[in-house]
């Protein structure tokens, strides 16, 4: 059984939670505010039934939701996920930079939090010890900011991605030097509602290229896939 | 107590003292005007004087009254008996105030004026129009000059309060006692103006952050209901609500802590934009790119959301969109095209307006606000025409960085 604790201020959203959770096999310890999280979480660290996630809202009543969670990081290797009602572009970057490991705005569908906290903890299974991937990378004079999803070229000027270019390149940082077939591109960019074929992947090709402005970067290996020429390193800022 | 201890107050009193010592604009422009007076008079005098002496032969035409030999100052002309104009009257008028002397006797018996005299009477003129122009301009410094600080002062108010900066404020020490009220009073004003629409950005944001836990209760709640058509519509209600709410948070976002700027490929941002939708299964459609390098200064958040507004727009109108970019010497020009029902041609400008929808169109009524809005702290400049060949035209021109 998974044994979440969610801090949020509001009684009714934390019963709404709890009850929800529940029905999905989780058991919920539910409290209010920093002070009582600071105590609960120390009491249950050497417990019999130990927290796998924190569900954290960060505005609280009592003090700085940042503070507390960074507070939380190095008392107890818990994944967390912030849950608030600020939801825009800038706080989920603020919130994924200090470690996060996802961010939900409010009102978020039900399931989708279900789906996150099973997602957090298989990865969080897979990476005992967490090592973070880095956020900001550099290959050939280029800067790929993967928080806030934005590319700057040489001459410092932000070339936007789609969202299928985005992960593409993400698919390539994280293996570079490496072919990668289509099948494989295929996996590591598959996403919800978007549809991804062999062809869609090489149109994505040629229009990373074609804003990489350097075609060397991304090379064809014939019969075998991309390779992702990232000799510079994934050297994280 | 003496009289004298029980007037001490009175004297010591900021208030009177104030009044009577303050530098008043009446103090200092009654000051002026005498000085001015004066002056003329003085140098109107040795102007003259020295003419007629320049003209040579000793004293001129007629000889001067007796005890008028010019060392004296003429009690009311400046002008050197003798040197008056036939028929030139002596009148001792309210205005020429001299320091009160006995008017000059009359010399009846002057031989009619000839070029010098009245060579004479141009030059006291002359003389007593630089005098008195010169101090009315300086007087008038007084008073122009804190009204252009002034009007200076407002229009950064006004960029101020748009950019979020803090407000300027003007010297509160300078000036006459009135200037240096009109500071006063500006400041206080600045500054509750922009304290006002802090705390009224505050307060936006704080209620449509608390509007959305109340969501995210509702949302849950609907899960405990059976499921079917009226809790789907419920859950698109909310997600509508939540959008809206989500909108007006970065608007006012964007006005209290606007981001830098920064470098923009603009063709690499509506290519994202395009490719997204088409990803979507939307209809969208770049039509024509001729517009060279495409670089603008501007926080790609910023820019994102005016794209995706106008597109959004043309989707949901017309159920497809155009889009096009071209450039011109000093700015782009980016149109987003849909063939959709257009807008009747006297709400072309009120769509613009927060929270305006026309009829039957449905979306927040926020967005055409949100673009324009951008897009002027942007430097750019958003409209809206009627395509001749039908639908509506979204035009946004952009200065090049």
């Amino acid at each position: 059984m998974i044994h979440v604790l969610l801090v949020d201020d509001d009684l009714d959203l934390r019963q709404l939670v709890s009850d929800y959770l529940q029905r999905y096999g989780m058991r919920v310890t539910a409290v209010a505010d920093a002070a009582s999280l600071r105590r609960v979480l120390r009491a249950g660290l050497g417990g019999p039934d130990p927290f796998k996630v924190l569900l954290l809202d960060l505005m609280l009543p009592d003090g700085n939701g940042l503070d507390l969670f960074r507070w939380v990081r190095e008392i107890a290797p818990l994944p967390v996920i912030m849950l608030t009602a600020q939801g825009d572009p800038a706080s989920r970057v603020v919130g994924l930079e200090l470690g996060a490991d996802d961010y939900l705005p409010k009102p978020f569908e039900p399931r989708e939090l279900v789906a996150r906290i099973h997602a957090v903890l298989r990865r969080a299974g897979a990476a005992p010890v967490a090592a973070p991937t880095a956020t900001v990378l550099q290959f050939a004079g280029w800067t790929f900011d993967r928080l806030r999803r934005q590319l700057t070229s040489p001459q410092q000027v932000v070339v936007a991605l789609s969202s299928a270019e985005f992960r593409l390149l993400s698919a390539f940082v994280d293996h570079p030097n490496r072919v990668l077939s289509r099948d494989q591109l295929l996996d590591l960019t598959r996403a919800p509602g978007a549809e991804v074929t062999d062809r869609s992947i090489d149109l994505t090709v040629s229009r990373l290229r074609q804003k990489l402005d350097e075609p060397n970067l991304i090379r064809t290996v014939r019969g075998e896939g991309y390779l992702f020429n990232g000799n510079d390193g994934g050297a994280r800022a | 107590m003496s009289l004298l201890q029980r007037l001490r107050p009175l004297f010591s009193n900021r208030l009177f003292s104030n009044r009577l010592f303050s530098d008043t604009l009446f103090k200092r422009l009654m000051l002026l005007m005498w000085v001015a007076l004066v002056a003329s008079h003085f140098l109107s005098f040795a102007a003259v004087r020295g003419a007629a002496d320049g003209l040579g032969n000793g004293p001129p035409m007629g000889s001067p009254a007796p005890g008028n030999d010019g060392m004296g100052v003429p009690p009311l002309s400046s002008l050197p008996p003798g040197l008056l104009p036939e028929g030139g009257p002596q009148r001792p008028g309210p205005g020429s105030a001299g320091p009160g002397g006995p008017p000059p006797p009359m010399q009846p018996g002057r031989p009619p004026g000839g070029a010098p005299p009245m060579r004479s009477l141009w030059l006291d003129y002359l003389v007593r129009f630089l005098v008195i122009g010169g101090a009315a301009w300086w007087g008038a410094q007084w008073l122009s000059q804190p009204m252009r600080r002034l009007a200076d002062a407002s229009r950064a108010l006004g960029q101020a309060i748009a950019q979020r900066r803090p407000a300027p404020t003007l010297d509160e020490h300078a000036g006459t006692r009135e200037v240096r009220q009109a500071a006063q009073v500006f400041n206080t004003m600045a500054q509750r103006l922009h304290e006002q629409f802090g705390a009224q950005g505050l307060l936006m944001a704080a209620i449509s952050h608390d509007l959305r836990t109340p969501l995210a209760r509702l949302r849950l709640r609907l899960e405990t209901m059976e499921p079917g058509a009226q809790t789907e519509r419920c859950i698109a209600d909310l997600q509508e609500m939540d959008a809206l709410i989500g909108s007006v948070l970065s608007m006012l976002r964007d006005q209290h802590a606007p981001q830098a700027r920064q470098r923009v490929d603009l063709r690499a941002l509506l290519q994202a934009q395009v490719d997204d939708r088409v990803e979507q299964g939307l209809a969208v459609r770049i039509a024509d790119d001729s517009g060279g390098e495409a670089v603008v200064l501007a926080q790609s958040e910023a820019l994102g959301r005016i794209l995706g507004n106008l597109i959004g727009n043309a989707l949901r109108h017309a159920g497809s969109a155009e889009l096009s970019l071209r450039g011109h010497p000093r700015e782009l020009e980016l149109c987003i095209d849909d063939h959709g029902p257009g807008i009747p041609e006297d709400q072309l400008e009120t769509v613009f307006r927060p929270f305006y929808r026309v009829a039957s169109s449905g979306g927040s009524g926020l967005g055409l606000y949100i673009a324009r809005d951008l897009a002027e702290r942007l430097g750019g400049h958003l409209t809206l025409s009627n395509r001749p060949e039908g639908g509506l035209r979204a035009r946004l021109l952009l200065p090049r960085a």
